[in-house]
């Protein structure tokens, strides 16, 4: 009898124990380090994630009704704005960057190519506010919201009060991003020993881990730091980058660090969207990089490469591809959620 | 059973009159004057320097973490202390104290604008809510205070000019800790003189800060500076 109870609680202890440790509704992975997101503050919540889902979605966050976050932010591209060098917002105004990839957001510490956003829930404001991308105020889409019956059912469902705040529009639209967590590339199961590499990829992963992982380290592939990484100024931009953030000149020409996962989906690639393809960025790292005072320290000596090896290495780079991420039907436009309110 | 009726009755009534947990609110005003006057705001009355008109339109700031102290010691801390002084919609800052027969004081403390760990922290409600028109949005961090108005001194469209003060970061950090020797009184009232300030700009040469600077920081010292006790 002792026994048989003393097994039941031990069954009982596992449950509560695991419950704790994985969130059902967020994976955080066991490789990953811990996140830099304080879930405290803001409690992760199906409903909430489902309204994030749905203003992320709807263009009703934009002035004229038009643009979404998912405008310059598709799934099946890793959440980037895929083929155009530098996005375009509303009425097809052209931005001065290349929008960034939106996953594994729980774990940055700062937003935005150059890092002027210091916090995931007030990143939304950005785009909301610029006038080439929604061209919208905070307040006005408060009032929007407010009189949509949808949201004040959803606002209600989510923080028990009808009453849309700026604080729960931004709060909800941070639930859904953090939801975005891509851990089951190739690369993953290679690490948890369910598969292995091919020759060529473990030839390009260890070429990798000698020549790139010191910024694009594991298991993020990226430092989340900001990096001078030998480009030439574009004139017809003039972006300096972190400087902009900091107006101290050792951060110019400096940008985040990108994360590598899902590259192969999330070209052109650089903050001003300059090459298309993964050999044109090998070659940069190869043969074009500037000398500058402010360059990162890594890139002082050539990296040098045969072609064979950057192949490897970009073979490795197409491990980091998650397709059970870029087509997980949780992220999808939620078209259950806008089709209840039209039968309404 | 009727006999636990009265004894709830009596526990109540006990806990009702027994007098602890007595609280009573200390009322602190901030009025905004130009001058000797109280502050119209849109109003083109006011004399600049130069006796040339000048108009404030809007006038919002932050004070947050308010503090009352005795010989020195902090004897009352609000929690969650962050309070929008807005010149459209002008409301006293209540400050609840328990016991208040029992608590001295001779000084007020308050920061003007926000800490670092706020301007850090994400969404939050209230007064901070990101409606409120004090939150930078191509960049984070709350502006600690707007002043926005016209003169003819400045060259600009309609001549405006736009002073969003803030910043979190040294060598940019703007916030100011304010200190007021107060009697032990249940209101307290300050003015921040707008004249005073605007006096010290050169409205022809400085007349948008829209960014963190170190001009910022000069301009939050000058407001703090304007802000001052009025005695009774």
């Amino acid at each position: 009898m002792k026994r048989k109870l003393l097994i039941l609680s031990l069954i009982s202890l596992t449950i509560v124990a695991f419950r704790f440790i994985d969130n059902p509704l967020i994976v955080l992975p066991k490789i990953f380090p811990k996140p830099v997101y304080d879930f405290s503050k803001n409690p992760l919540s199906e409903n909430k994630i489902k309204l994030g889902r749905a203003l992320f979605y709807d263009p009703i966050l934009s002035r004229n009704n038009m643009i979404s976050c998912a405008s310059c932010h598709s799934q099946f591209s890793a959440f980037t704005h895929v083929d155009h060098a530098l996005s375009h917002g509303i009425e097809d105004k052209i931005g001065f960057r290349n929008s960034t990839t939106l996953m594994n957001l729980a774990w940055q510490s700062s937003f935005m190519r150059d890092g002027a956003i210091n916090h995931l829930d007030m990143q939304a404001l950005a785009p909301i506010s610029n006038p080439v991308e929604m061209d919208e105020s905070m307040i006005h889409v408060v009032s929007k919201l407010q009189s949509n019956q949808l949201y004040t059912k959803l606002f209600y469902k989510a923080f028990g009060d009808s009453v849309i705040t700026g604080e729960h529009t931004l709060k909800a639209i941070s639930q859904f991003m953090l939801t975005l967590v891509s851990c089951n590339s190739k690369y993953d199961s290679v690490m948890r020993k369910q598969t292995s590499f091919t020759e060529q990829e473990n030839n390009g992963y260890k070429l990798f881990k000698k020549n790139c992982a010191s910024c694009h380290n594991e298991p993020l592939f990226t430092n989340d730091e900001f990096r001078n990484n030998g480009l030439s100024l574009d004139t017809s931009l003039n972006d300096y980058g972190r400087y902009r953030v900091t107006k101290n000149p050792s951060d110019s020409l400096k940008f985040k660090v990108p994360t590598l996962r899902n590259i192969e989906f999330s070209y052109p690639y650089m903050h001003d969207g300059r090459f298309k393809k993964l050999s044109q960025v090998m070659n940069h790292y190869t043969n074009e990089v500037i000398k500058s005072k402010y360059l990162s320290p890594e890139l002082d000596k050539s990296i040098v490469l045969s072609s064979n090896e950057k192949v490897d290495i970009i073979a490795f780079l197409l491990t980091l591809t998650d397709k059970s991420f870029l087509f997980n039907p949780q992220y999808f436009y939620p078209k259950e959620i806008f089709l209840e309110s039209a039968k309404d | 059973m009727k006999k636990t009726y009265k004894l709830i009755f009596i526990s109540l009534f006990f806990i009702n009159t027994s007098g602890f947990a007595q609280t009573n609110t200390l009322k602190i005003n901030i009025t905004p004057t130009f001058g000797a006057m109280v502050l119209q705001l849109a109003d083109s009355l006011f004399n600049a320097n130069d006796s040339t008109q000048l108009q404030v339109d809007v006038l919002k700031f932050y004070i947050s973490k308010v503090q009352l102290l005795n010989d020195g010691k902090i004897v009352l801390e609000e929690k969650n202390s962050y309070h929008l002084i807005d010149a459209s919609e002008l409301k006293s800052v209540l400050l609840p104290i328990e016991n208040k027969e029992n608590i001295h004081f001779d000084e007020l403390q308050f920061d003007l604008g926000l800490d670092s760990t706020t301007n850090v922290s994400g969404a939050m409600g209230g007064d901070l809510d990101p409606t409120k028109g004090m939150y930078w949005t191509w960049q984070s961090g709350f502006i600690n205070f707007k002043l926005e108005g016209k003169s003819k001194l400045c060259k600009t469209r309609n001549s405006e000019f736009q002073f969003h003060l803030g910043g979190y970061q040294q060598p940019n950090y703007c916030i100011q800790t304010l200190r007021f020797q107060i009697t032990n009184s249940n209101v307290i009232n300050l003015k921040l003189d707008l004249k005073k300030i605007l006096q010290q700009i050169d409205l022809a040469k400085t007349n948008h800060i829209m960014s963190p600077c170190l001009e910022a920081v000069l301009l939050s010292k000058i407001v703090a500076n304007s802000l001052t006790v009025i005695e009774n």
